[in-house]
């Protein structure tokens, strides 16, 4: 009876060990890294705090180069037949995942978290590149930037004289389209034919990007909503590219398509008195930066506008239904306020969860560090990013185009109609 | 013909300038790697650094395994490179030296082979080696690679160039075909295959789509994808890790160029093919 007893025993323990075994479940999470610093281990450490609060998950995660390469890896292991559990990618290829009816609709388990309750806590601004064309929500948002003006204060101070001389106040930065040629001008400092100090760097690589917010401060947009139709060449447009040319072309005050990860270095080290970037620079340069600096919203023209930017989480199709399960829990653990505030802390990132902002560890960081606030209030004049099918041609088209206007072998019209046209026929492609 | 001694002297100095203008960039890559973030864009050009960084190398170790990704890169441009040869010197011999049928029309397609980038083919490459149960692997990152159309040209165009008699020769002595190739070809295009394999070694090594395609564990992962994390798009780079991580991805290929470089020099003066 003993024997019988202990025998029992062993067999129940076996059978419960060896079903705990296989009911953890395997999650292959591939991500992109955008901004400098050591983000591969701040994810993974993220990942470990997951697993530890969650025994019966185990979560792979698989490093898969910048955004561009990211989108690729996912393209080619979906049409392998072996897409990964959850992907962030980058926000704009939202349209292409769907067309290849890769992504699941995550609406079910947000109704199940409390629906509209739920997203409140997440700005408005970051979810508008989460929907498809039919309402459902396939993205959540996760490593969220937006562009926004730096400004180095001890430049404007430097110059304080010349600029109270034309009415300026150099305790503070541009805040309209015509302030910000006026500053512009009078930063640049000329030796002979060298340029010792720019006033401002628009960056080439992803000035579409840029463009995309001044577009947006003159009351226009790149592509509508619909992702079909395409709105590249308008007056307002026209009016905002004609801008940079003027700035780059004719003032020669912000330096001709200067490469987009060089700006930051241009800005810590002295070459420029303000640069249009990403948010996600933000960490660099206050690691850096040996000099007062601002960060500020873009000028505005007509409004204050802005594009989002950044990348999105999104669950597989294809994958066993607990494999989903598992990855929006995922998901929900990695948006959680700790965990948001935890990510923009490390990377510049804004914490994509409201609540994430009243947690005392960041209220202590942005006392610090008072210039992260400005993304977040940016926020309110935010905009979705275009998104479209085929968002690697499209953007090739824009940039092409941009580039050719700016460095002067193509008039501002004529590379805006080059590039609608462009545009119009890679959306007609799918 | 005597060279006057001023002659000599023109053409060294010119001759080590140039060489002294090649080199600038690598020791710009060695001082940046070893200096601190705030150091590298100075107004005044300092190859020097303030005090040396040699932590940007423990910092690197710290955010991906580069040992390990050392150790599978070897491992795969090895296995390439040996099995390459194994295909490469059989078939360049059959299409310098053998008769067959249809041998224009395959050697063309071997030549096409060298048209096709990489990139066109990476969809039906990823089925077949997730269809074999390769995805994660080593054997997965060497075997699209082992048949090498362009190692086959180059070779068929130096085993062309041995004369006739050699291989008469040889089949008086009785040596067939093996043995001819073994004793005869191999010794005598020597600078071409030492060639080829700085060529297939350098171009693997510096592989990065496919390794990053088809691999998702850190195991079998390879020193490009390691340097990848090192350059960003939504902020600026951190120069002093990337150029850190450069120097260390790059060393054993300049330490093996350096070893060879005799082979490979002589091989450049003699044969009718460049790059």
């Amino acid at each position: 009876m003993k024997r019988k007893i202990f025998f029992s025993v062993i067999c129940a323990l076996t059978i419960a060990f060896a079903s705990s075994a296989s009911a953890k479940v395997k999650i292959k999470f591939f991500y992109p890294v955008g901004v400098a610093g050591p983000l591969v281990k701040v994810m993974n450490g993220m990942v470990a705090d997951f697993e530890k609060q969650n025994p019966d998950i185990d979560i792979e995660p698989v490093y898969a180069g910048n955004y561009n390469q990211t989108m690729q890896k996912v393209q080619t292991a979906v049409m392998g037949g072996n897409p990964p559990d959850v992907a962030v990618v980058e926000i704009s290829e939202l349209y292409s995942l769907l067309q290849m009816d890769a992504l699941i609709p995550l609406d079910g388990y947000i109704q199940k978290e409390g629906g509209k309750a739920f997203l409140k806590d997440y700005f408005k601004g970051f979810l508008g590149n989460a929907y498809g064309r039919d309402g459902k929500m396939y993205g959540f948002p996760f490593q969220r930037s937006t562009p926004i003006l730096y400004w180095n204060k001890d430049m404007f101070k430097a110059a304080a004289a010349k600029l109270k001389a034309v009415g300026l106040d150099p305790d503070r930065p541009p805040q309209t389209w015509d302030e910000l040629v006026a500053y512009a001008k009078i930063l640049t400092i000329r030796q002979g034919n060298q340029t010792k100090q720019y006033g401002l760097i628009i960056p080439g690589g992803w000035d579409d990007w840029i463009f995309e917010a001044f577009s947006r401060q003159n009351g226009s947009q790149l592509i509508k909503s619909d992702g079909l139709t395409v709105t590249f060449n308008t007056p307002e447009n026209l009016e905002a590219l004609k801008l940079w040319v003027k700035l780059m072309q004719e003032l020669k005050v912000c330096p001709v398509l200067r490469p987009w990860n060089i700006t930051p270095d241009d800005f810590i080290g002295g070459v420029t008195a303000m640069m249009y970037y990403s948010t996600g620079g933000m960490a660099k340069v206050r690691k850096t930066a040996k000099f007062n600096w601002g960060a500020a919203f873009q000028p505005k023209h007509k409004q204050y506008g802005t594009p989002v930017g950044g990348g999105d989480f999104h669950i597989f199709k294809g994958i066993p239904k607990k494999n989903q399960d598992a990855a929006w829990r995922f998901i929900k653990f990695m948006t959680s306020p700790q965990m948001a505030a935890h990510w923009s802390i490390e990377s510049g990132y804004v914490s994509v969860n409201k609540k994430g902002y009243n947690l005392p560890k960041m209220k202590a960081f942005l006392k610090k560090f008072p210039q992260m606030k400005v993304a977040r209030d940016q926020l309110k004049y935010a905009y979705p990013k275009m998104m479209a099918v085929n968002y690697q041609l499209i953007r090739n088209a824009m940039t092409t185009n941009l580039d050719a206007a700016l460095e002067g072998q193509k008039t501002p019209e004529q590379a805006l109609a080059d590039a609608q046209k462009l545009m119009e026929k890679a959306i007609k492609g799918q | 013909m005597e060279e006057k001694k001023y002659e000599v002297v023109l053409k060294v100095f010119v001759l080590q300038l140039g060489a002294m203008l090649m080199i600038l960039p690598f020791v710009w890559l060695v001082s940046t790697a070893l200096k601190s973030p705030g150091e590298v864009f100075t107004s005044g050009l300092s190859l020097i650094p303030e005090k040396f960084m040699w932590s940007n190398f423990t910092a690197i170790m710290d955010q991906a395994p580069f040992m390990l990704y050392m150790l599978n890169t070897v491992i795969v441009c090895t296995g390439i490179l040996v099995i390459q040869l194994l295909l490469v010197i059989p078939a360049a011999y059959a299409f310098a030296r053998l008769d067959f049928t249809g041998k224009d029309v395959i050697f063309l397609l071997f030549v096409i082979q060298i048209m096709l980038p990489l990139e066109s083919i990476i969809i039906p490459n990823y089925l077949i080696t997730k269809n074999l149960g390769l995805l994660n692997t080593r054997t997965g990152l060497i075997l699209p690679f082992v048949a090498s159309g362009f190692g086959t040209f180059m070779l068929r165009q130096t085993f062309k160039q041995v004369p006739k008699s050699l291989e008469d020769a040889a089949l008086i002595d009785g040596a067939g075909h093996l043995r001819f190739i073994w004793h005869v070809l191999i010794p005598l295009s020597r600078p071409t295959i030492v060639t080829f394999s700085m060529i297939s070694i350098a171009t693997h090594w510096n592989d990065y789509f496919w390794p990053l395609i088809i691999t998702d564990v850190d195991r079998v992962r390879t020193l490009t994808i390691g340097l990848g994390m090192f350059v960003q798009q939504e902020s600026g780079s951190d120069w002093t890790l990337l150029m850190a991580a450069t120097l260390f991805v790059c060393a054993p290929i300049i330490a093996f160029f350096l070893a060879t470089q005799k082979s490979f020099i002589k091989n450049f003066l003699t044969s009718g093919i460049k790059g």
